[in-house]
């Protein structure tokens, strides 16, 4: 696999391709809400969403060895959750088939976790996360923006804020908490 | 919690670590449900962040999702689910009636040696368990004849409370106080059926023997751990 600048993930996905369930369950949690927020604005479904989400990352463990790099990992990803939608939507028994996990010789562990902060995701609350990201002193949301909504690499951060690359990495870390405190904070005033 | 291994998370996260720290994150997340809390957290913010309008008309729908069978406290973490495989042996294959075919797919999906001593570890008393409801559906003694599952859409097929149907889905319930030794869901397939087995937090065993999907399995074992 090509260890290019596409590729954030790849010590994961090297791992994951020699067999590191750790590894894998890490690039799934990463990606989860991503693909399901793709495949829900597929489906318009949310129920479908969840069955072809959990497909997807079936068939993305079953695949992985094939992943070389050339696209992002999630790209690569995303394309094989389009295709199962596509294939969803094109078989006239996909309806009665939720979760067709055609690999019956794999027996699957759901390590499930409650989601009370899938508030988050409410529309109020995302205003007021942006409206806290903005609020955040300006070297932490240098960096976090720089870095989320930019994509850009530490390194790239560290020369545009000509700062060491540990205090990047540092500020990005401190933005991420203050955030997931502000959430933390949201959900136990509304809750 | 430690906080320098927080901001490794957050530098993995990111895919900015160094080869030799990896190994560090991962043998910690795999026993540090807060760090597997904070990770999903990280994809929960980074994905709300970029593709809002997604997350918008999702949550003009949402319901909660809420499986959590093997928890018996409940964990406050974000929207995740890891799945993990675990392979099922050729004995069981052999015993399940499943033709060799299988066992070469597995060998595709699976090579790891981590694979492999998990499946040198599958237990056998879950294998009787399993071979029992094949053989002996009706034989039981233990599910109450009351279960009631219209909430999540089955109607009792039988007064005897143990058979269920929605449409074309069917399948025989079974409730027992037995000790299996396992805190996930399995699942085998059984020619045309397959079967669930689920654990829930009291203690007590969900089999679900029928043509219904893993994800209905969780529905109707959730509806019965309330």
């Amino acid at each position: 696999m090509n260890n290019n600048s596409n590729n954030d993930d790849f010590l994961l996905i090297k791992k994951a391709q020699n067999g590191h369930e750790g590894a894998f369950n890490f690039l799934m949690t990463k990606y989860y809400p991503r693909v399901y927020a793709s495949l829900y604005s597929y489906t318009k479904s949310r129920e479908d969403s969840e069955d072809l989400t959990q497909q997807t990352f079936v068939k993305v463990w079953q695949q992985i060895k094939t992943f070389r790099g050339d696209s992002a990992f999630f790209t690569w990803v995303y394309r094989i959750a389009i295709n199962l939608a596509k294939n969803h939507f094109a078989s006239s028994s996909s309806k009665k088939d939720k979760l067709n996990i055609s690999s019956s010789d794999i027996d699957i562990e759901f390590k499930t976790f409650a989601n009370p902060e899938s508030d988050l995701m409410h529309d109020q609350s995302l205003k007021k996360i942006r409206a806290f990201i903005d609020k955040l002193p300006e070297s932490l949301k240098t960096a976090f923006t720089l870095r989320e909504s930019d994509g850009k690499s530490y390194e790239e951060i560290a020369l545009i804020t000509d700062t060491p690359i540990g205090t990047v990495r540092s500020r990005i870390f401190r933005a991420r908490e203050n955030i997931l405190n502000f959430i933390s904070e949201e959900l136990d005033d509304e809750s | 919690m430690n906080h320098n291994l927080e901001e490794k998370l957050s530098a993995l996260f990111d895919g900015e670590i160094d080869t030799n720290e990896v190994d560090e994150i991962l043998d910690a997340l795999e026993k540090d449900a807060s760090l597997q809390k904070k990770l999903s957290q990280y994809a929960l913010v980074s994905s709300s962040i970029n593709n809002s309008n997604n997350i918008q008309s999702i949550n003009s729908k949402k319901k909660s999702i809420s499986y959590g069978f093997w928890f018996s406290n409940a964990i406050t973490a974000a929207a995740t689910v890891l799945i993990t495989f675990v392979a099922i042996n050729q004995f069981e294959f052999s015993r399940m009636g499943e033709d060799i075919s299988a066992k070469n797919k597995l060998n595709i999906a699976m090579s790891s040696k981590e694979a492999k001593d998990i499946v040198s570890k599958v237990e056998e008393n879950l294998v009787d368990h399993v071979m029992h409801v094949i053989n002996n559906p009706d034989l039981d003694n233990s599910t109450p004849y009351d279960v009631d599952l219209r909430n999540v859409g089955y109607n009792r097929l039988s007064s005897d409370g143990r058979k269920f149907n929605k449409g074309e889905k069917n399948f025989i319930l079974r409730i027992e106080k037995k000790n299996l030794g396992i805190n996930k869901v399995r699942y085998w397939r059984h020619g045309d059926k397959i079967i669930h087995v689920v654990p829930l937090a009291d203690g007590r065993v969900v089999t679900i023997y029928g043509n219904i999907d893993a994800q209905s399995a969780i529905n109707v074992a959730n509806s019965i751990s309330k």
